[in-house]
């Protein structure tokens, strides 16, 4: 099935592209590869849908929940840079930033948010991906989690 | 206009490549992709740093991008080393900064604009990259910043 028919059967509202600001680039595409600047749980004007840290503010969950919306936000510009879901070969690598207070250490059960996303909406064929996820002192705003990532598009 | 030219324009000096020290390389080349190692910064030709700190303690975010400048000139340097004419640079692909700051510091992206803007002032719509920034608990030596680059080159 197309990733596109399945964001509508799972009723998935993709939120707009985040728009370039002055030098900040969202997207690009370099050959095959669209890489993707870190997304995180940003509302279109920038302000943060969630705050705070893993193991301080934020349980675990709270913070799987936010990582699902980096995934959604990242797949909103991205298919506002190649147009459509259904170009996607292959999500091929992502790295999970987490915003966590010192001690925290399943940044990996946060990250499963986004790429059990990723797994709903290409299936697993196309969906699946290398990753890595680390614990870092801050993010911008003090989202709880930022998350860049690569993917193979084809013509 | 050619990134050399508007480098002598800018009246910009770019430091001598770093060099590779045993197994520690700077750089190297996949297909038509450069990828560089971290450059932390600033440092001088020897490798000592020339600011230490924190951003949010001892550091503004002003001098943050001001540390991530002079990065992004240690970057190229390095780059127009091992490649010669910076002309060949077809794409700034990916740029990775890694802050050293406190916990509560969150305006990251002000200081990656150090990096970041300089790209552009050097390769103009060339240079304008996909990115992510985080805060980190501690770089090596103290200094405020450390920069992973990509770049698309051709022959």
């Amino acid at each position: 099935m197309s990733a596109e028919k399945r964001i509508k059967e799972l009723g998935l509202a993709l939120p707009p592209p985040w728009k370039d600001r002055d030098n900040r680039v969202r997207a690009l595409t370099s050959g095959q590869h669209v890489y993707m600047s870190g997304h995180g749980p940003l509302d279109p004007e920038s302000k943060p849908l969630v705050v705070g840290k893993l193991g301080r503010e934020l349980t675990t969950e709270q913070g799987n929940a936010a990582a699902r919306l980096a995934g959604l936000a990242v797949l909103g510009t991205l298919r506002g840079h190649i147009g459509s879901l259904d170009r996607v070969v292959r999500v091929v690598r992502v790295l999970g930033f987490v915003n966590c207070a010192p001690g925290y250490n399943t940044p990996s059960l946060v990250m499963h948010g986004f790429s059990d996303l990723m797994i709903q909406v290409f299936g697993a064929d196309i969906g699946r991906h290398t990753r890595s996820s680390i614990g870092i002192a801050e993010l911008y705003a003090d989202m709880p989690v930022e998350v860049e990532a690569l993917f193979e598009i084809r013509g | 206009m050619s990134a050399e030219r508007r480098l002598r324009e800018l009246g910009l000096v770019l430091p001598p490549p770093r060099k590779d020290r045993d197994n520690r390389v700077r750089m190297l080349r996949s297909g038509n992709t450069v990828y560089m190692s971290g450059q932390s910064g600033p440092l001088d030709a020897e490798g000592r740093p020339l600011m230490v700190g924190k951003l949010g303690r001892e550091l503004s975010a002003q001098q943050g991008a001001e540390a991530a400048r002079h990065t992004a000139l240690d970057c190229l340097g390095t780059l127009k080393g091992q490649i010669g004419d910076l002309d060949r640079v077809v794409q700034v692909v990916r740029q990775l900064g890694f802050f050293n700051c406190t916990p509560e510091f969150g305006d990251l992206p002000a200081a990656m604009d150090g990096f970041t803007d300089l790209m552009v002032a050097v390769f103009g719509e060339r240079g304008r990259s996909t990115r992510s920034c985080i805060g980190v608990a501690e770089l090596q030596a103290g200094v405020p910043v450390e920069i992973e680059a990509q770049f698309e080159i051709r022959d």
